[in-house]
Formats: structure tokens, sequence, C-alpha cells
């Protein structure tokens, strides 16, 4: 956690500021769709409470939390309440490994009679060397949470819908696992910030002898893997039980689905989870395929020059340094949340044989011969 | 006391307290909860010993693919009958003490062949550096033959289900 009292304490401040900055994106997030809906399909949406309906949030939060609290009959008390609560564990967890902005550095400086030593603290709420073994192992959690709480309803809508719900997730886990591994391969490291850094500069690579550069491009993992960034995308929806892969809710058939029995504060839990895994997956997406927190067109060292040439301290140009990334990240993270938004308001929903089969026999195949393709790539590159 | 070492029994108890449920508990729905539990604790465990793909590749195989597996079969089926025959009669009984005299065994074995564990010092890991890389490069040479023939037995193992399901009628039969 860190050498002394002060970086212990920032280190624990940023775990709560990234759950923090989570939950709280989903309000906007849900403004935002709603919003957007309506925009898409030629209707009004909220706008009556607050400027462009913006206080609808707080209206919301305050009908969630004053609603009747009730417990189905037959339902399974410690299941039912404690299928939304691990709903939050897998996105919160996933978040908070992702690198958000280049590292802060702080210099040395004085405060209550003594000397605080230089230290470095990254944007993210923990490093993890592993990072993306961490991530999908974390994230293949959240089916629990569904079969508990289609289980702890004593509903068999519930059932239905959770077991449709955990059953889509494993099947696309593996397209998703595998289309990663054309990128695990192509950077060799499971570290997500290494990822993100050797996507610096712009396009060049050398491929048998010949060397081939594209400066006007930057040196994002799209270019490399466009096969594997568009299954993974896919696959993201499947994961996060959105449309068109929302089986799990399908109303026509199942009500609700799994969360039929939930109302209140025990349903918005469920929906800050399903938010939390869209903004896992945008994040995973920005950092493998867009080139993480870089901006294009300049190197970090560029900006560090020219932050420290307008800001009074070292720690100041730091700041700002950070701050400038973290925009730049949070652009490309906030084209994916609103790429997710727009799918589901434009697309049909699948039938599940459908959805069977574009997971077994389409994207599972692809994603295997895109690992062969770039492990072929790779050894050519390498020899 | 360290940090390290009261972290070590925070997650030794509750893994070993989640695997007791597993099978102190009645009701299955329960029992793979619990396991899934036990399987997380132990990945946990793997991260306090410094093995960070093991312990994510536990979680990521056991905890979130096999148990889901488990939990998902336990919650289609109405076990009220198993759940007689296991806990009442003579076989079941049987089994139960053969069991019983196989876990003392080894635990008697366990408690008998490590009398000289204080000998042994807490070795730190051998492995500099990317500790992935080594396990992979140890996987792909020094162990090939019984890495592709796990493989392999595996891939007999998944054919077999898929035979077996089909002949025995249900929703996949031949037609």
């Amino acid at each position: 956690m860190g050498q002394d009292v002060f970086e212990i304490a920032i280190n624990s401040v940023k775990l709560i500021v990234v759950f923090l900055f989570m939950v709280q994106a989903v309000p906007v997030l849900v403004w935002l769709e709603r919003r957007g809906s309506a925009f898409i399909q030629n209707r009004f949406g909220p706008n009556r409470v607050g400027p462009l309906g913006l206080m609808q949030l707080l209206a919301d939060a305050v009908k969630f939390l004053f609603k009747e609290e009730f417990i189905p009959q037959k339902g399974v008390r410690l299941l039912y309440y404690g299928a939304p609560v691990v709903a939050l564990i897998p996105a919160t967890l996933a978040f908070a490994a992702m690198p958000l902005s280049v590292p802060l550095q702080v210099e040395a400086f004085e405060m209550m009679g003594r000397s605080w030593g230089p230290y470095t603290f990254l944007i993210q709420g923990y490093e993890i060397g592993v990072g993306i073994v961490f991530v999908l192992g974390v994230s293949s959690m959240a089916a629990y949470s569904i079969l508990m709480a289609g289980w702890g309803s004593g509903n068999k809508y519930s059932l239905l819908g959770a077991l449709r719900a955990s059953a889509q997730t494993i099947s696309y886990e593996l397209a998703l696992g595998l289309s990663i591994v054309g990128v695990i391969l192509m950077y060799g490291t499971f570290n997500l910030t290494e990822i993100v850094l050797a996507q610096s500069g712009s396009l060049s690579f050398s491929l048998m002898g010949n060397s081939i550069a594209l400066g006007f491009l930057p040196n994002w993992g799209i270019f490399y893997q466009p096969l594997g960034a568009l299954i993974f995308f896919a696959a993201t929806f499947a994961e996060s039980n959105r449309l068109p892969f929302d089986l799990a809710e399908g109303e026509a058939e199942l009500v609700a689905g799994f969360h039929v029995e939930y109302g209140g504060f025990k349903m918005l839990l469920f929906f800050i989870g399903e938010y939390g895994h869209m903004m896992v997956a945008s994040a995973l997406m920005v950092i493998f395929f867009f080139g993480g927190y870089q901006i294009p067109g300049i190197t970090v060292a560029e900006v560090q020059a020219w932050a420290t040439s307008i800001a009074p301290t070292a720690t100041k140009a730091s700041a700002l340094v950070s701050l400038l990334y973290f925009a730049s990240f949070f652009v490309k993270f906030a084209v994916f949340l609103w790429i997710f938004i727009q799918v589901r308001w434009t697309l049909p929903r699948f039938r599940y044989d459908q959805l069977m089969d574009l997971g077994w026999k389409t994207m599972l195949p692809w994603a295997l011969g895109n690992t062969i393709l770039t492990a072929f790539m790779v050894y050519l590159a390498h020899s | 006391v360290t940090a390290d070492s009261i972290l070590f029994w925070i997650l030794a108890l509750v893994t070993l307290a989640s695997a007791l449920t597993v099978i102190l508990v009645a009701n299955p729905i329960y029992s793979a909860l619990s396991l899934v539990m036990t399987m997380v604790g132990i990945s946990a465990l793997f991260v306090t010993l410094g093995a960070y793909f093991i312990a994510g590749v536990q979680l990521i195989v056991y905890a979130g693919a096999v148990m889901v597996l488990f939990v998902m079969v336990l919650m289609l089926f109405d076990l009220r009958h198993e759940l007689q025959a296991f806990t009442h009669g003579k076989f079941s009984g049987a089994v139960k003490i053969g069991a019983v005299g196989m876990l003392a065994g080894l635990i008697v074995g366990a408690i008998l062949m490590s009398s000289g564990g204080d000998s042994v010092a807490m070795a730190t890991p051998v492995v500099e550096g990317d500790q992935t890389k080594v396990l992979g490069k140890i996987l792909f040479s020094q162990y090939l033959f019984g890495f592709e023939a796990l493989g392999v037995l595996l891939l007999v193992i998944a054919v077999g289900a898929v035979a077996l399901s089909r002949s025995k009628g249900g929703t996949h039969a031949k037609r």
C-alpha cells in the first residue's frame, strides 16, 4: 500500500474515489440512456425535472430509497438479499484495475513539521501484474449474483431468466477470452499499463525484414487486431446482458428475467452492476485497442515539457499532465459507452438459439482463427 | 505478527469455514455456493504466495466456469429424492464411514510425513521476473508430453459427453 502514512492514506482514498467514480457515473448514464433513447425514437424523454431533466436522477434516487421493502414469500432470504450486493463486486474490482492516466509524480514537501518523500501515485485503484487474468477472473464471478437472484426469488420466471443469463455469460466468456489472446500474444504481457505504453507513437512495425511506417495513424491495437476487437466488443455486449443479447430479460417471455422480484434499492444495485460491466467493457476496449490514455500525435514527454513550462511547480505540472491524459481516456471511454446505448436502442433482440449459434459456431471459431493467425504473424515478425 | 500473517489467517479461516460448510449443509445449492467461496479463498491464498497467474486461472476456471455449471445444474433438478437416498440407508452410511476413514488416514499420514517439517526453511521463489513466462516455458518444454496428453484427455472427455447425451435421449437425441 505504501511506505508511510501519507502514501497509505492516499492509496486508500484512491480506492474509494474509483468506486465512487463508477457508482456516480451510473445516474448520468441512466439519464443519457433515457434521453438518448428518446432522441433515437423521436420522443422527449425525461425533461420536466430541472434543466434538461437532469434532476430526474435525484428524484429517481429518492424514489428508489423510499420504495416499500418486501421479500417474496417463497424466497430464500440470504440469497435474495445477498444477490444485489454480490452484483456490485465483480465490476467494482475489475474497474479498479484499469489504468486511467499517467502516474502522478509528487515532489518532496514539508507538512506538519516533517518532510514527506517524493511519491508516485498511479491513477488507478491498484496495479496488478496479471491485469488481464485478474479482470477476466473477477468478471466471471458475475454469473453468481444472477443465479443467486434467480434462485433466491422463488419465482420460476426469475429462475429461467437466471439460467438463460448465466448460460449466455459462460458461452460468451470463451469467445471473449480467446479474442484477447491475440492482444496478449502481440504485446507479450498481461499487464494493462504495459499494453497501453506499447501503443504509444505512430503506427510502425517490421514484418519479414521490411519496416512499415504509417505516420498519420496512431500505434493502436485496432490496426493490428481488427477481428479481435470486433469479437471482443460483441462478446462484451453478451457479458453485460445488454441488447441485442438481453435474453435474460426478454420481457415478452419472462416478465423481466432474474430481477422480477426486486424493487427499490436492490433493483438499483443490479442496475449499477450492469452499468459497471458496461464501463469495464468500454475501458478494456480503450486499453486493448484504442491506445488507453494515449493522445494520438503527441508523446507523454512532449506534454510533460509543455506542462512544466506553464506550471509553477513540478507537482502541479505532473497533475496537469495526469488530468489531460485522464480527459483523453475519458473521451474514448465515453464514446464506447455511447455505442453501448446506441446499439441497445437500434438492434432487435436475438432468439435464444441464434444467440447460442452466434457464440459457439461463429464467434468461437473466428476467435480461434484470429489467435492462430496472430501467432503466425508474431512468429514471422520476430524471426 | 505481520500484516501478511494476519491476512493469511483470515483467508485460511474463511477458506476452511466455507470448505466445512460444503459438507455440513444439507441444501445442495448452499453446498455449491460454499464451494465457490472455497475456490475464491484458495485463489486469494495463491495471491499471498505470489502466484498471481495461478490465482487468476483458479478464479476463471474453477470459480468462474466449473462451479457456475454445478450451481446451474443443481438449480434445474429437484434433488429431494437423491437427498433422501444419500442421507438415509445402510449403503450410504457405509460409504460415509469409509470416507471418514480415508480422510483420517490421509491426515495421520500427512502429520507423520511432515514431522521433520521444521528443517525445511521457507523457500523464497526461485523464479525471477515474469513468472507467467517462466511457467509457460516450463509447460511447453519440460512437461510438454504431460501437457499435451492432458489436452487430448480433455478432448476425449468432451467427445464422450456429447456422444452420451445424444445416445440417451433428451433434447439433443439423434432423430
